[in-house]
């Protein structure tokens, strides 16, 4: 057990800070454009995809070095780069049941973001139960034909092709009648709205499918063997970089330290407060707890062992984590906490920021509240965590019945 | 970076597994319970022999540091072991060797190292503190020596140790100055020893009246009126090392919880398909497993000297405090009400881990530690 970082790790870091020093943008990126360019600099320094194989266009990079980067670009307020959940998700998809021409004609646009992806799993009524899906792809010739409904689609507005889970097979056990197809998101038949969340921002869509026309080639793996598919490649959206996450609310609650110090509680400085004081303990010292635990699952990645189940028990622990911190924050600020534009710079995260913008304390508190839903809900994950991490048996499940044929454990829980 | 122990800690581990399961079953336990010593010294003396001591060879020991002494403190928890390991090696010796005191150090650690010699550290006195502002007790010289004179309670093992190192003040102060170290044996006139009765019967504390209790000047440990360093870098360790053995007693109390909910039925299927336990072992997991991070993580700060060590122990003894209360608690409530009887075994980790809670350092204290460090930028370094 040894937890410094190796020279090797510390010259890289310096590297990494020196570039993001030298090349972050200074002024906000608005366009489109613009964030591609942004992307695409970050892709050309080796940024992207960083821990891909080189025949696919990454580095080979290690997972410390992909974590040092991630913690880097936080602590430089670099603007995140586009397609994260393509490189998360689509990338690993393709690679593991792509075909050859698959992988040649989207794995290096979707790295350089010259094509953009979304993911398209969840529906109105296949949320954390995502094997329920009924959005259907029925096979017409040498096309699939689509017709349904996709909600809570991160990005569909933009997205040129999206990565679909649709029902090929309705006679079979649900788990076993599921797809994987590539769908060309500008094909007739598809319709995106955005949903306006509580934050006032819209990142999420609707995405409504009528009779849109799939080529079959475009299907990943073999017909019906989507949900297997999927499931191999969730966990990479579960737990994988902690140490950004930590990075970020370390940033928050370091603002908060500062805006403690002028703030005033019952006439004195709030940091000066014993019960002020006992929150900011706390906090400051669950969020290293958090860099810790990030720190032992880096270290078992370094050691080539892939996530399992446990990336639950990550996802789970820096969810709800944030949850707490931003409650902490905004009992801390009170009301200034909760005001969007016009707060006093002193006492602002990222002065000057307006409603629906990232920057605000709000918009933090806000976003709070979505991550213990995505990517699978706290409470799906601590089903998993209870049956293939504890080995606890099954819940007797009403949809079992029919799902009986299909086999061992469902980690259920898409977006 | 790497978190996973090495072959020579796994093999630590399992060393001191066999022998604590085989030596130390629950009978012995709970004979400890009520015996008046509260260990078995030919136990102990074997326990100690295995090799496993943080002192230097030349002294007996084996040299290892505070990542070892947390395998094997966290062994014990979950036993959960009852001896005076914990007063001697980690108090104790903790803050002989922080005093870097030579001639002190070669007088007791050899006898430490082949298990004759026990020893404790009384610091408590009145209230609950453990900055230097709670020291009373009165330190004077006298003649060749010293004379004390006050109280100490909470002492661990204070009725059947050797010999008790003594946290004592000159003066009238409340600073780290004037701060001393004196080695008191047991049976030295003017002491007197009552055990206390608490609610953890397998870990005894003694309440400890000095009157006029003499002791030679080579009794001092360390500089006269500076010992402060070396007890807060000894109560550093020890928050560090109660954090391990809590974490060991968390741990055991959840997997029994895990092997008792894949048992137990009731309304036809058993406990642990129902998402009101499933979900509360899930979160029980989530504890432990955070609190085996910040263990360790503090333990290697601890022997690296690492800029952030004190930040990391008081993240450590607050983070578990809170992990081996929930933990063991709900462990409890899994079981139901066979969990709340004197003779299933539930209780001896519940009480374990309670115990250890207020010592060292309560989880308010560590707390505001937590945000003195940060405030002072005694921060881990990571570039």
């Amino acid at each position: 057990m040894d937890l410094s970082y190796t020279a090797e790790d510390q010259a890289f870091r310096q590297r990494v800070r020196a570039w993001l020093a030298e090349n972050v943008p200074r002024q906000k990126l608005i366009t489109m454009e613009e964030k591609k360019a942004w992307h695409r600099k970050l892709y050309d320094a080796g940024f992207i995809g960083m821990g891909l194989p080189r025949e696919y266009g990454g580095r080979d990079a290690r997972p410390m070095e992909q974590a040092i980067v991630g913690e880097e670009m936080v602590r430089a307020k670099a603007p995140p780069p586009l397609n994260g959940l393509g490189i998360a998700i689509v990338i690993p998809t393709l690679i593991h049941h792509g075909t050859e021409q698959q992988k040649r004609r989207f794995i290096h646009k979707l790295l350089t973001a010259e094509e953009l992806w979304c993911q398209l799993y969840s529906e109105p009524n296949a949320g954390s139960d995502l094997a329920s899906l009924q959005c259907r792809a029925d096979l017409d010739g040498d096309e699939f034909v689509i017709n349904g409904q996709k909600i809570w689609t991160s990005g569909a507005h933009n997205a040129d092709w999206g990565l679909l889970l649709a029902r090929t097979d309705r006679t079979a056990p649900k788990h076993d009648g599921i797809s994987c197809l590539l769908v060309d998101m500008h094909s007739p038949g598809i319709e995106v709205r955005t949903l306006k969340q509580i934050s006032g921002s819209g990142e999420f869509c609707e995405v409504f499918f009528t009779t849109v026309r799939v080529p079959r080639e475009n299907l990943v793996g073999d017909l019906n063997a989507g949900w297997r598919i999927a499931q191999t490649t969730l966990s990479y959206e579960r737990g994988g970089n902690t140490l950004s996450r930590y990075a970020r609310m370390l940033q928050q609650v370091t603002r908060l330290l500062e805006v403690c110090q002028v703030l005033q509680r019952d006439g004195r400085p709030a940091i000066e407060d014993p019960l002020v004081r006992q929150k900011l303990g706390q906090i400051y010292a669950e969020m290293e707890v958090l860099r810790y635990a990030s720190l032992r699952i880096l270290s078992r990645l370094e050691r080539g062992l892939r996530p399992g189940p446990e990336s639950s028990l990550a996802k789970l622990h820096y969810s709800e984590l944030d949850k707490r911190v931003q409650e902490l924050i905004l009992d801390v600020l009170g009301p200034y906490g909760q005001q969007v534009g016009g707060l006093p710079d002193e006492l602002a995260l990222v002065p000057g920021v307006d409603y629906g913008e990232e920057g605000s304390w709000m918009y933090a508190f806000l976003w709070s509240r979505a991550g213990t839903i995505y990517a699978g809900s706290s409470e799906i994950q601590k089903n998993i965590i209870g049956e293939r991490v504890l080995g606890l048996p099954k819940e007797v499940r009403a949809d079992r019945v029919v799902a009986q044929t299909a086999g061992a454990a469902r980690g259920d829980g898409a977006d | 970076m790497d978190f996973e122990f090495t072959e020579d800690q796994v093999m630590l581990r399992g060393l001191v597994r066999e022998f604590l399961s085989e030596q130390c079953p629950v009978s012995h336990v709970r004979a400890m319970m009520d015996d008046s010593r509260g260990y078995d010294r030919d136990l102990y003396r074997r326990l100690i022999q295995l090799g496993m001591l943080p002192f230097p060879e030349a002294y007996g020991g084996a040299g290892l540091g505070m990542i070892e002494q947390a395998i094997v403190l966290e062994e014990m928890g979950r036993i959960p072991y009852p001896g005076p390991y914990f007063a001697t090696v980690i108090l104790a010796g903790g803050a002989l060797m922080a005093s870097g005191d030579r001639r002190t150090q070669a007088r007791y650690l050899p006898d430490v190292s082949n298990g004759d010699l026990t020893m404790s550290l009384a610091f408590l006195e009145g209230g609950i503190a453990w900055g230097p502002e709670t020291i009373r007790l009165s330190l004077r010289r006298d003649r060749d020596g010293y004379r004390l004179d006050g109280i100490k309670r909470f002492v661990p093992f204070g009725q059947s140790v050797d010999v008790i190192l003594v946290v004592a003040r000159a003066g009238e102060g409340r600073s780290a100055e004037g701060i001393s170290l004196v080695a008191v044996p047991a049976g030295t006139p003017g002491l007197a020893i009552e055990p206390e009765l608490m609610m953890d019967l397998t870990s005894k504390t003694a309440t400890l009246r000095f009157e006029g209790v003499s002791v030679p000047a080579e009794n001092l440990v360390g500089p006269e009126g500076g010992a402060w360093p070396a007890v807060e870098l000894a109560l550093r360790q020890a928050a560090v090392g109660a954090s391990a053995e809590m974490l060991g007693a968390a741990r055991k109390a959840l997997e029994m919880s895990v092997d008792y909910a894949k048992v137990r039925k009731q309304f036809g299927q058993y406990i642990g398909q129902f998402q009101a336990i499933k979900h509360k072992l899930a979160e029980m997991l989530e504890l432990v497993e955070n609190a085996h991070a910040a263990v360790y993580y503090a333990a290697w700060a601890l022997d690296a000297r690492a800029p952030d060590a004190a930040l990391a122990a008081s993240v450590a003894k607050s983070t578990v405090n809170v992990a081996g209360r929930r933990v063991c608690g709900e462990a409890i409530q899994v079981h139901g009400g066979i969990g709340f009887t004197w003779e299933y075994d539930l209780h001896l980790y519940f009480k374990r881990a309670k115990h250890l809670e207020p010592l060292y350092g309560d989880t308010e204290y560590h707390r505001e530690r937590v945000l003195q460090e940060v405030l002072a930028g005694r921060v881990a370094g990571s570039a």
